[in-house]
């Protein structure tokens, strides 16, 4: 066991001096979003020092994905951000077909679906940031309609792929499947009631002064600070910098789509508050364009190298059934080298650094984790602030755990 | 069983990024741990502000054998396109030490420690370098290549099905149970009477099963 070292902030000290107390919030509390346990040393109700200790939803994703072919790792890979599957298992494929050299051959139908579909689990992933920080700020109502519009999101996922959270639909080469049947309507339904909805969830929050009093000046990131502590995201951006991965490195057609890089300058909670809100918004924006523009055609790239066969032919072809027995049990080989690709995921850059030794299974795939450089800051922000901020602070950050452990 | 990428014993030295093909992802920079800060205080002073990923590579057979691989990010402020960079500083496999840039970044402070706990790779003048992800007490570093997949403990012993933790305790195997066998083993832990002579003989049968009812009830349900 490697001890602490002297001067570090653990459960073990029990005294201080100057009337100060060492105080665990959590790992099981309902404000920190997840397993998150926060060591505070507080002076009457003010934090003078704060350790968030992670790790405890640790569950050796990047080994997994190590040991599993290249098309069953981005099943593993969604569950890191279980609130956005789909950017998880996006930003993986696109690092795979740079490292085959594919990237141009992947259609137009399947690269609009993509983004549709990861502007959605964006917005849903925002619904759960909305409707579970309204709950920790006593806003029990705003819960219920952020919620609603999540699960109308989520059905749509499992129209598609089958699953609610991890529907694994996204594939190497394009998608697994076309949309089915049904699915333009209720995604029509859904733009529908989408800005209704926002109207009212707005009313409910954004002018609200209980809420604003809350957020308001509260765990204020500067630009210098958000850049030094590698913050992305709305985290950034509403500190001022209008950093995006989709306008900075555009990847899978966002060059075409016409959005804002929402920022702020204030760089408090009520800030990232605003630019998740008009964020969803952008994202809406581009799903309309999508829906507009929706080409037809196929929806998986033509070589057989890395895509399994149609599945009609497997009935009626020798050959096909050959290349799908070897598809799936040997899945393919790709080319060695190493690649880093970002995405703009809901809380930022997130980012896989992929390593290839010409096998069939990734050597090495490491995350970059947009949750646990924000989370990271949070020693810094927190420092200065009442312990009961701590919450809003935590909320606003927004951090899912499952990407900061893996 | 070994880790399936293990490499066989005595394979010539790995490393595929020296023979990548060209992507445009990042400008990549070799270095070692001697000349790693002069060589990132440069980067930064260059405008690469953002650190946004410290990782670590393990490449087992290669010398050096470990890669730890910083990424930076130049942002796209005054004009200018944004731009990444990777500097890979090769580190070998006795005594992995790096020194540390987390008082040039703040951000390395938790990815450095990261590496740390799950290579090994020791980062010198880190101010709380000690595990993040698992426990304190763990033994051995995980993403290393020689590292089994399910930990160095459970790869001495057979695998366990989904079985009572009863039965993990007292050391029963309890591999290749079916369903049914478990709900009875289930059953006859808790007590209850099994219903029909025909399990009732599959139940004498199975030792395991007979195990399970002796057992303490040890709080595990």
């Amino acid at each position: 066991m490697v001890p602490a070292p002297a001067g570090a902030l653990t459960m073990d000290v029990v005294e201080h001096e100057n009337n100060r107390m060492v105080l665990s919030m959590g790992p099981q509390h309902p404000s920190t979003h997840g397993v998150l346990q926060v060591i505070t040393e507080i002076e009457g109700e003010v934090v003078t020092r704060a350790e968030p200790e992670i790790g405890y939803l640790h569950t050796g994703i990047e080994k997994s994905a190590e040991n599993l072919f290249w098309t069953q790792a981005s099943t593993v890979i969604e569950r890191m951000d279980y609130l956005s599957p789909l950017s998880n298992a996006l930003c993986y494929i696109l690092g795979v077909e740079k490292l085959l050299g594919v990237t141009e051959l992947i259609p137009e139908r399947a690269q609009q679906v993509r983004v549709l579909l990861c502007e959605l689990s964006r917005i849903a992933s925002h619904c759960v940031w909305l409707g579970t920080g309204g709950i920790d700020l006593g806003a029990i109502s705003s819960f219920f309609y952020a919620f609603d519009m999540r699960e109308r999101i989520l059905d749509l996922n499992e129209l598609a792929g089958g699953a609610r959270m991890h529907p694994n639909y996204l594939r190497i080469g394009g998608l697994r499947d076309d949309l089915p049947a049904g699915f333009l309507e209720r995604l029509d339904a859904l733009i529908a009631m989408y800005r209704p909805r926002m109207t009212e969830l707005r009313a409910l929050l954004q002018k609200n002064p209980i809420l604003q009093d809350r957020m308001i000046d509260i765990g204020i990131i500067s630009a210098d600070d958000a850049i030094a502590w590698g913050v992305t995201g709305p985290s950034l951006r509403a500190a001022g910098v209008a950093y995006d991965v989709r306008r900075a490195f555009p990847y899978s057609g966002y060059e075409n789509y016409d959005f804002n890089v929402v920022t702020r300058t204030e760089g408090d909670a009520y800030a990232r508050f605003l630019v998740r809100l008009d964020e969803m918004d952008e994202s809406m924006r581009i799903i309309e364009q999508v829906r507009k523009n929706l080409v037809g055609g196929p929806i998986m790239a033509d070589d057989t190298k890395f895509t399994p066969p149609p599945k009609e032919t497997i009935a009626v072809s020798m050959e096909a059934l050959i290349h799908h027995f070897k598809y799936v049990s040997e899945s393919f080989r790709v080319p060695p080298g190493d690649v880093y690709t970002a995405v703009e995921g809901p809380r930022g850059e997130l980012g896989y650094y992929i390593v290839s030794n010409g096998d069939n299974r990734p050597w090495r795939v490491r995350t970059r984790p947009a949750s646990l450089y924000n989370l990271q800051i949070l020693k810094k922000i927190a420092v200065g602030e009442l312990i009961a901020d701590m919450v809003v602070m935590i909320g606003s950050l927004d951090p899912v755990f499952g990407e900061v452990d893996r | 069983m070994p880790s399936s990428q293990t490499p066989p014993a005595g394979s010539t030295a790995l490393d595929p990024t020296a023979i990548r093909p060209a992507i445009d992802d990042a400008r990549i920079i070799r270095t070692s741990p001697a000349a790693l800060r002069d060589e990132l205080i440069a980067l930064r002073g260059a405008g690469y502000a953002m650190l946004s990923d410290v990782g670590g590579v393990d490449y087992l057979a290669r010398e050096p054998r470990f890669d730890v691989v910083y990424h930076l990010l130049k942002l796209e402020l005054n004009g200018a396109r944004a731009h990444r960079v990777r500097v890979l500083c090769g580190v070998p496999g006795v005594e992995p030490v790096v020194p540390t840039v987390s008082d040039l970044w703040p951000s390395a402070d938790w990815a450095e420690r990261e590496v740390y706990d799950l290579f090994g790779i020791s980062f010198s003048g880190h101010p709380d370098l000690r595990r993040i992800q698992m426990p304190a007490e763990w033994e051995g570093h995980p993403l290393r290549k020689d590292y089994p997949l399910r930990g160095p403990a459970r790869e001495r012993t057979p695998r366990p099905s989904f079985a009572l933790k009863s039965n993990v305790a007292a050391g029963t195997p309890a591999a290749g149970k079916t369903a049914a066998a478990l709900q009875r083993q289930i059953a006859a832990a808790r007590g209850q009477a099994t219903v029909g002579s025909a399990a009732a003989d599959e139940l004498a049968a199975e030792p395991n099963a007979a195990r399970g009812a002796q057992l303490p009830k040890d709080g595990s349900k």
